[in-house]
């Protein structure tokens, strides 16, 4: 079986969520399958500057192709088509527009989809948002397994998305969450799809003292992994987390793993480490008391997922329906709406010893059954395999015509999302994607 | 002792001071569910989380949700925008300002024209423009209408702006007025919870004063049991001490310190004089005199005071602070002058605690003025024990422990 494997950026030092994603799902079924990656010589995902030298490299022992993007994405002009198509009235050709002014732009990997359509078996296209994995799935929709780690902002509600969730040969959804904002959006539930998610590369041991030695973390902690930045949550974090420190007499910190983009608070109780080795993440995770996972938008929070495979509870933001969806599923994890419910919860987690090491064995068994990488791998063996023994019966839509393209009459996206249903989804993970998930009504944030 | 205790039928005695799980010994209260909760293998997030957002309710106090908050916010803020006071179509601008859209629709076309240089040969019939056209040069032979039409061009165009400014500047005092009365409403939501709160807030105030109380009245008995529970059963197994050396000096006497009970004769011991505790001249009446239904300042031998200090008050009382020996200071009287005297412990019982037997004690009644605590423990009267020495009736869990 050939795969290839199309994503927008591709390297052992990029850390992204999705081409992370992407670099695990080639790693691992590499063993199964002949694969081969097809990205940009972009490294920065705000301008796609071309960095890396276009060509064939081999990294981790799969095939990488590298093909040159032909604009770097203007911001200015980013900017201002975003503020049309998700405010406003607009047209197709708006989202087109937009979609071209997103990036990244590449019609030389265009070309090469193409050609690869008709060599592999199945395109395994990452970020549904993007340029190139829309424009794949329009090439090759009949070869398209799309990985869209679709969240809940606004580009979801553009019109171009629907017909390409209708029209792709299969979906690996990364949450249940995600797959009900899918389905709602775009009434795909008659394109297979399962919820699969994304393992993690845990390592056998960790040693907590070691990093306790080395960074000087005496105090207890909570820990935050990821960039830290107001889109993530961080600000809120910093206001919970000290109104929390100025309240209760527990020595406590809260050390950061990231890159800081926003302004981190000087305080002592607040500790940041900066961009640190995998070893040294999952040490400081195993040291910490939990982790704490403010994000609002999420497909899918990896981080949580490392900490529950390290036996570790999740304090997660109930704005993110991803998080709270899989704190339940798990019973891994507690989660907060206000300052309130934060001191409430981590008092709980911290106060009671009992109730954190159940809530760390439950992720950690969650993790085991569901996040594991035989299991995912196996999902995706399974889908491909079901996909090779079906013919597609469904057909991509396609584009509207020039006229109907330039009509002004497609809602503004973030009306569209505003309409979507909210809540975490209830639903046991499973592979079979026929029964509808089970939206919660009781106690959603 | 707590086995002897347990032989009589007592409740088992513990030291008040003492830590670690067998403090309250067999009859701790049982945990609540959540805590329950908290030690099973198995826990349910939701169910914490419900936990957990019922404490934050418990803890307001008040529990409204922000729907009826609201409500009551909007019920102020009717109260303040009074209609006696404050223009009714004013404040409904305001309203309707904060709600709505801002209108951006451009200027009345009707007030806004444009002037050109064809405007002034302009006709809706056709015959009748060519014409104008055609005879345009022989009308300029009368009067040059070029400063005619610049003048009405200028003015058009200044027109246009004077409506886009009033158009702009409409836009915005409406925004303004939207924010306005955005702030005002916050701000009165906001006050309304903080008010809401503050209720909350000074219940607590008060279930905690009358918790200290509660808990000073306890520490008062303990107190007492301890001075008068001594030399009382010194004197059964063991003969009557002699009296301290230095003689008893009868007290002067104060009009705000009658209650000194017959038969206690004080001592003049130094010692015994500079040992006195802070915390119990605060509770005092502004005379300096006990309160009513408290014991009488101090009686029994020197190591009264030691035996009152094995009594672990959990760090609330500034025990045995000394205090400079005054002249006036009150002298203590012999235990062995007072013990065959006092059939009875004269101490004042715990007014919260189930009264005793009478054949054993008969404490003085609560004084009237004291506040009535908030619920104790139910304790079981002690038995008579002809057998021993005249025990104390021990306030719950607490006692000498010797």
């Amino acid at each position: 079986m050939k795969i290839a494997i199309v994503v927008q950026r591709y390297g052992a030092d990029i850390n992204g969520g999705a081409e992370l994603h992407a670099r695990y799902v080639a790693e691992h079924l590499a063993p199964h399958a002949d694969v081969r990656v097809l990205t940009t010589c972009a490294r920065d995902y705000i301008t796609w500057r071309n960095e890396w030298p276009a060509g064939t490299e081999v990294i981790g022992g799969i095939a990488v192709e590298r093909f040159p993007v032909a604009r770097e994405r203007d911001v200015f002009d980013f900017r201002d088509r975003s503020a049309v198509v998700f405010n406003h009235d607009h047209t197709i050709q708006d989202e087109l527009g937009w979609l071209d002014s997103q990036g990244p732009y590449s019609p030389s990997l265009m070309a090469r989809v193409r050609q690869a359509a008709d060599e592999c078996d199945f395109l395994v296209l990452f970020s549904g948002r993007y340029h190139h994995a829309y424009h794949s799935a329009r090439v090759a929709p009949h070869k398209a397994v799309l990985v869209p780690t679709a969240e809940r902002d606004a580009s979801l509600g553009l019109a171009i998305f629907p017909p390409v969730f209708r029209g792709v040969r299969a979906i690996m959804y990364n949450s249940f969450e995600e797959q009900a904002l899918v389905h709602a959006l775009s009434s795909n539930t008659h394109v297979p799809g399962v919820v699969v998610g994304i393992g993690s590369e845990i390592p056998a041991a960790v040693d907590p003292d070691r990093v306790r030695m080395s960074y000087g973390l005496k105090n207890p902690f909570i820990v935050y992994v990821g960039r830290i930045d107001a889109n993530k949550g961080c600000a809120d974090l910093f206001r919970n987390f000290l109104e929390y420190v100025d309240r209760t007499r527990r020595v406590l910190d809260l050390v950061l793993i990231g890159t800081a983009v926003l302004p981190i608070p000087a305080h002592p109780r607040i500790r940041h480490l900066g961009y640190v080795s995998d070893t040294d993440k999952f040490d400081v995770m195993a040291a910490a008391e939990l982790l704490v996972m403010p994000s609002p938008y999420e497909s899918l929070s990896m981080v949580a997922l490392e900490a529950w495979a390290l036996g570790k509870p999740v304090l997660a933001s109930a704005k993110c329906d991803v998080l709270v969806g899989q704190c339940l599923r798990s019973n891994g994890g507690l989660y907060y709406r206000d300052t309130g419910e934060f001191s409430a919860a981590l008092d709980t987690l911290l106060s009671d010893s009992g109730v954190a090491a159940a809530l760390g064995d439950h992720g950690r068994r969650y993790y085991r059954e569901h996040y594991a990488w035989p299991v995912i791998e196996s999902k995706y063996l399974e889908m491909f395999e079901r996909l090779r023994t079906i013919p597609p019966t469904h057909v991509m839509e396609p584009l509207p015509n020039w006229m109907a393209r330039r009509r002004r009459s497609v809602a503004p996206a973030e009306a569209v999302v505003a309409q979507l249903p909210v809540g975490p989804s209830r639903s046991t993970p499973r592979v079979d994607n026929s029964r509808t998930t089970d939206r919660a009504t009781v106690d959603a944030p | 002792m707590a086995d002897q205790n347990q032989q009589h039928g007592r409740r088992p005695h513990f030291h008040r001071g003492r830590r670690g799980p067998d403090r309250r010994g067999n009859d701790r209260r049982h945990l609540p569910p959540q805590e329950q909760q908290t030690s099973r293998d198995h826990v349910d997030v939701e169910q914490i989380m419900r936990e957990i957002r019922a404490r934050i309710s418990q803890r307001h106090g008040i529990d409204l949700t922000t729907q009826q908050i609201q409500e009551l916010a909007a019920r102020r803020l009717e109260a303040i925008l009074d209609p006696r006071t404050v223009k009714p179509s004013l404040l409904e601008q305001l309203r309707r300002s904060a709600g709505a859209p801002v209108d951006t629709r451009p200027a009345d076309p009707a007030h806004s024209y444009s002037f050109e240089a064809t405007t002034l040969y302009e006709s809706p019939s056709g015959f009748v423009r060519f014409m104008r056209r055609l005879l345009q040069p022989v009308l300029k032979l009368f009067f040059n209408p070029n400063p005619l039409i610049q003048a009405m061009h200028t003015q058009a165009h200044i027109n246009q702006a004077a409506l886009a400014r009033e158009a702009e500047r409409e836009r915005r005092q409406a925004e303004w007025n939207g924010l306005h009365y955005e702030i005002l409403q916050r701000l009165v939501t906001e006050i309304s919870r903080a008010s809401l709160e503050t209720q909350g807030l000074s219940m607590r105030v008060e279930a905690l004063a009358a918790k200290v109380d509660f808990n000073e009245r306890r520490v008062r008995g303990i107190e007492n049991t301890q001075h008068l529970a001594r030399p009382a059963a010194r004197t059964d197994s063991a003969p009557a001490p002699q009296a301290s050396p230095v003689q008893p000096q009868p007290r002067e006497s104060t009009p705000a310190d009658p209650q000194v009970p017959e038969g206690v004769v004080r001592d003049g011991s130094p010692e015994g004089g500079r040992r006195r505790r802070r915390r119990r001249r605060g509770r005092r009446s502004p005379m300096g005199a006990p309160l009513e239904g408290q014991a009488p300042a101090v009686v029994g031998d020197p190591t009264a005071g030691a035996a009152a200090a094995d009594v672990d008050l959990e760090g609330d009382i500034d025990e045995e602070d000394d205090e400079a020996a005054s002249p006036d200071a009150p002298t203590l009287s012999s235990a062995s002058s007072l013990a065959p005297s006092i059939p009875e412990p004269a101490y004042i019982s715990d007014p919260f605690e189930s009264p005793p037997s009478p054949e054993v004690s008969t404490p003085v009644p609560l004084a009237s003025n004291e506040a009535s605590p908030p619920a104790p423990e139910p304790v079981a009267p002690a038995p008579a024990d002809p057998a021993g020495p005249p025990e104390p009736h021990e306030p719950s869990d607490s006692g000498s422990g010797t």
